[in-house]
């Protein structure tokens, strides 16, 4: 009976594990798709800063992304440390 | 003295892969589960002297010392204290340092006298790219002189350790979070008392806060405290999270190919094996780019966090 609920609850904390990281990928991807997007108008109007629009579009893809893998890693501590949390 | 150099290259790069895949305790496969023993290579191996013990030995770790620390970092629970252990990871760092070394050696002579080698030549453009379109033009060419040496040195000791984790049969080191923390740590230390000697260490805290009113200061105070912390904790999980992320995949990949052929049987595991390789080939590719791209991200981060922390907004 304890063993079955146990085994039920891990497979709602898998589960959240699961859909966090799809959320967490949904998040990142309208993030840099809206800079990947905005930078290109912006090399397309002014082809001569390409450079410049392209290096500080990294560090801000970089700065979402970094959010997005918070959560992540918070995904993985679920399935890695099932009886800890 | 170019072949010297390149042989020292293919030794650095070959015996850690080497002690690496041949000092550690290997793994026993696991039909109900595939996938964990794959994922068991993202964890760090502890080097050990015997790598095929006798049934009923414990393999004893190559180097075990005593250190003063939390139980935490315990390695070897077994023994009494915190055991300090050499693992592959610390092979790999210890090579990517030396690589560096090596890679370098003859920089400075050709950016004196204009003669050197291929290496040389790749080595001193790419340092001078990163000074000149990264540090300088973030920080100024008279505060990114004092810290070009720190940065140089972080970002080609990431990108080597990216890139032996790429080598057959060797481990990422910047995969373990403990090594990530550990560069954070340094460029959290650089802001702090960057800022402190830059400006004086009173007047850092003082303008750590912005013109506000006086009423919310003391919130304000905490949050900028707080962020202190954060971004070098951002910069921890951003590469610890990327480099396991990318090998992840990978690894799934192949531990799919077992999964087929635990469910359906080995001829339906030969037939799927040129997709999923092609996929794991496909993940390495874009491995390979975010080696480069994530030592350039965090060289690039710490610039801009050390320069808010150098030269405050007034």
């Amino acid at each position: 009976m304890i063993q079955e609920t146990v085994d039920n609850a891990m497979g709602i904390a898998k589960m959240g594990a699961g859909l966090g990281a799809g959320l967490a990928v949904i998040g990142a991807g309208l993030g840099i798709g809206k800079i990947g997007g905005s930078s290109a108008d912006g090399i397309a109007r002014q082809p001569e800063a390409a450079a410049e629009i392209r290096g500080a579009s990294i560090i801000f893809a970089a700065l979402i992304e970094g959010v997005a893998l918070f959560a992540i890693v918070i995904a993985l501590l679920i399935i890695v440390l099932p009886g800890k949390l | 003295m170019s072949w010297l150099r390149y042989l020292l290259i293919a030794v650095l790069i070959l015996v850690p892969v080497w002690m690496g895949s041949h000092f550690v305790v290997h793994h026993d496969s696991d039909p109900s589960n595939p996938f964990l023993p794959l994922f068991e290579h993202l964890m760090p191996a502890t080097l050990v002297t015997d790598p095929h013990p006798e049934p009923g030995e414990t393999p004893q770790p190559m180097l075990a010392i005593t250190v003063p620390g939390p139980a935490a970092f315990d390695a070897v629970p077994e023994q009494p204290g915190t055991q300090f252990v050499l693992t592959n990871l610390q092979l790999f760092q210890i090579a990517a340092a030396l690589l560096v070394i090596v890679c370098f050696s003859g920089v400075p002579s050709y950016l004196r006298t204009g003669r050197g080698d291929r290496l040389t030549r790749l080595f001193a453009g790419f340092a001078l790219w990163l000074r000149d379109d990264v540090i300088y033009p973030a920080m100024g060419a008279k505060v990114g002189k004092k810290f070009l040496p720190y940065f140089l040195a972080l970002f080609f000791f990431i990108l080597f350790m990216n890139l032996l984790g790429l080598v057959p049969g060797g481990a990422t080191a910047t995969a373990s979070v403990f090594v990530t923390a550990g560069l954070a740590l340094l460029t959290l230390l650089m802001m702090v008392f960057g800022g402190m000697i830059a400006q004086g260490p009173f007047t850092y805290w003082k303008t750590l806060v912005p013109h506000v009113p006086i009423a919310i200061w003391p919130i304000m105070f905490v949050v900028e405290l707080v962020g202190i912390f954060v971004k070098p904790f951002a910069l921890m999980i951003r590469l610890f999270a990327n480099m396991t992320g990318g090998h992840m995949v990978v690894l799934s990949f192949m531990g799919l190919l077992f999964l087929v052929a635990n469910l359906a049987g080995t001829a339906w595991s030969w037939a799927s094996s040129p997709v999923l390789v092609g996929f794991a080939v496909f993940i390495m590719i874009i491995e390979a780019f975010v080696a480069l791209l994530q030592a350039y991200v965090f060289t690039m981060l710490s610039v801009l966090f050390i320069q808010a922390s150098v030269h405050p907004e007034h």
